[in-house]
């Protein structure tokens, strides 16, 4: 359910073409991205790259969702899953959905848009505390009340640590409040400082991220004020986004043709 | 029915647009940040319009928003060529508001404008897709030419079969090289140019012409 109109809270799957021409209950032009990937509570049983290009695989087991949002919500939370706590903020609001537990979570969050809604608005509103920040003290143990599993301790804080940054960027819009929030809490020195240095002891996780730009992103917010464009993908698309906020709401602005094909 | 009267509308539309001499081309200056796109957008507008397009700036994103100036006449060997020049912002892969910092901006400024040049970007790639018919590509003839900004833009500037006009600007600083943009991009002819000093304009007009005419 990775599009929600920030208007009536409607929601909408990934490459759902009715809301290009605006929110059909209420128009709205305003929507919040929220990838599969923060539902996802998959067992992190083998927290390889294997388990990202299996999730390929795994698309034809569910009965709903393109095989690219699948592909790209399992390898975001194989990325959660490798930095185990850091996705904090986001994985102890986005949990009811995922008490399903297993591969499934991406189609059980589908099916409850209410669930996640109310998730995503917490995600919002809280204020990340200081152990909620990606990196954080605390946030190996919160992971690990939700999802009590083995490979938490396996990965252990200080490489997962600075990841943090990765599962939550990587859905651009999505992780943006919690983010922001934390960032602008006066720890962005050390996300924006510590994945450079991660990202060379763990060329997976880089590998990861390219999958994901290439397959999704049109603007990656890294944190507030740092952005990686994918440049194709602004050029293929015939929306354009118009407005970017800090809380990873974004504006976008619908073709005059979009609404006249209807016609 | 109404399908039918809608495509054909839409080639008729298309038609005009494709075939009408009275409609002056959209020109778009395209490049990297800091290529100097504004200040050779003003030039033209200048010599030609007696008005500027935009402010410049030696801090990057300076241009956050696409500027058009239109009907801009140039007058080459007794014709005129109309165009309507955009001036774009800079096209770069990543934003980060720290770069700004380095110019005695405040944080939330940097934040800010980098958010807003975040947005330009989104707005001169919708641009190249949408609305213009030739391109004028800007490059700092300082820098090093082999950059994914400019395969990117210039591999879809040719995939859309537009008119592009390579310029290297910045002649008239010291370690200007325009034979390494020659070979950066072999296929095209490449203009050398200082916007900010004027050098050899006559030339970029005569291209200008004889690519938009």
């Amino acid at each position: 359910m990775p599009h929600q109109c920030t208007n009536c809270g409607r929601t909408f799957d990934d490459g759902s073409k009715e809301m290009l021409s605006g929110c059909p209950d209420c128009s709205g032009t305003k929507f919040q991205f929220q990838p599969d990937g923060f539902d996802d509570a998959d067992p992190p049983s083998d927290p390889e790259l294997s388990e990202a290009s299996s999730g390929s695989d795994r698309s034809g087991d569910g009965p709903s969702g393109d095989a690219v949002s699948r592909t790209v919500g399992s390898a975001a939370s194989t990325v959660r899953d490798l930095v185990a706590g850091s996705a904090g903020p986001d994985a102890t609001s986005a949990s009811p959905p995922s008490d399903g537990g297993g591969d499934d979570d991406i189609i059980v969050a589908e099916s409850e848009p209410v669930d996640e809604s109310h998730a995503q608005a917490d995600a919002r509103s809280q204020v990340a505390g200081p152990d909620e920040v990606p990196g954080g003290p605390g946030l190996a143990a919160t992971d690990a009340d939700d999802e009590t599993q083995a490979s938490d301790e396996e990965t252990v804080d200080s490489p997962a640590e600075p990841d943090g940054v990765d599962p939550a960027a990587e859905s651009a819009g999505t992780a943006g409040p919690s983010e922001d929030d934390a960032s602008t809490g006066g720890s962005d020195r050390s996300v924006a400082d510590e994945p450079d240095t991660e990202r060379s002891d763990r060329p997976d996780l880089a590998q990861l991220r390219e999958e994901l730009n290439e397959q999704f992103e049109s603007i990656r917010v890294v944190e507030p004020g740092q952005y990686e464009l994918n440049l194709m993908e602004l050029y293929d698309r015939e929306e354009y986004i118009i407005a970017l906020q800090e809380d990873g709401r974004y504006s976008i602005q619908v073709p005059d043709t979009w609404s006249g094909a209807d016609v | 029915m109404g399908l039918l009267t809608n495509l054909k509308d839409s080639i008729s539309r298309a038609a005009s647009t494709l075939f009408s001499e009275e409609d002056p081309k959209r020109i778009g200056i395209y490049g990297p940040p800091n290529a100097g796109k504004t200040t050779l957008a003003n030039r033209i507008a200048r010599d030609w319009t007696g008005d500027a397009v935009g402010p410049e700036s030696h801090i990057p994103h300076e241009t956050r928003r696409a500027r058009r100036k239109e009907n801009v006449e140039i007058e080459r060997d007794g014709k005129t060529v109309t165009i309507d020049i955009v001036d774009t912002p800079g096209v770069t892969t990543k934003v980060d508001y720290t770069e700004f910092l380095d110019h005695d901006m405040e944080k939330d400024d940097a934040v800010r404008r980098s958010r807003e040049a975040t947005e330009g970007v989104a707005e001169a790639m919708h641009w190249l897709r949408e609305d213009v018919d030739g391109v004028i590509y800007v490059l700092d003839s300082t820098e090093d030419p082999f950059t994914q900004v400019n395969t990117m833009l210039i591999g879809i500037i040719e995939s859309q079969d537009l008119p592009v006009l390579i310029l290297a600007n910045k002649i008239d600083l010291e370690e200007s090289s325009v034979q390494r943009i020659r070979n950066a991009f072999p296929q095209h002819e490449t203009t050398p140019l200082s916007a900010l000093e004027g050098d050899n304009m006559d030339e970029v007009y005569d291209k200008i012409a004889e690519y938009f005419g």
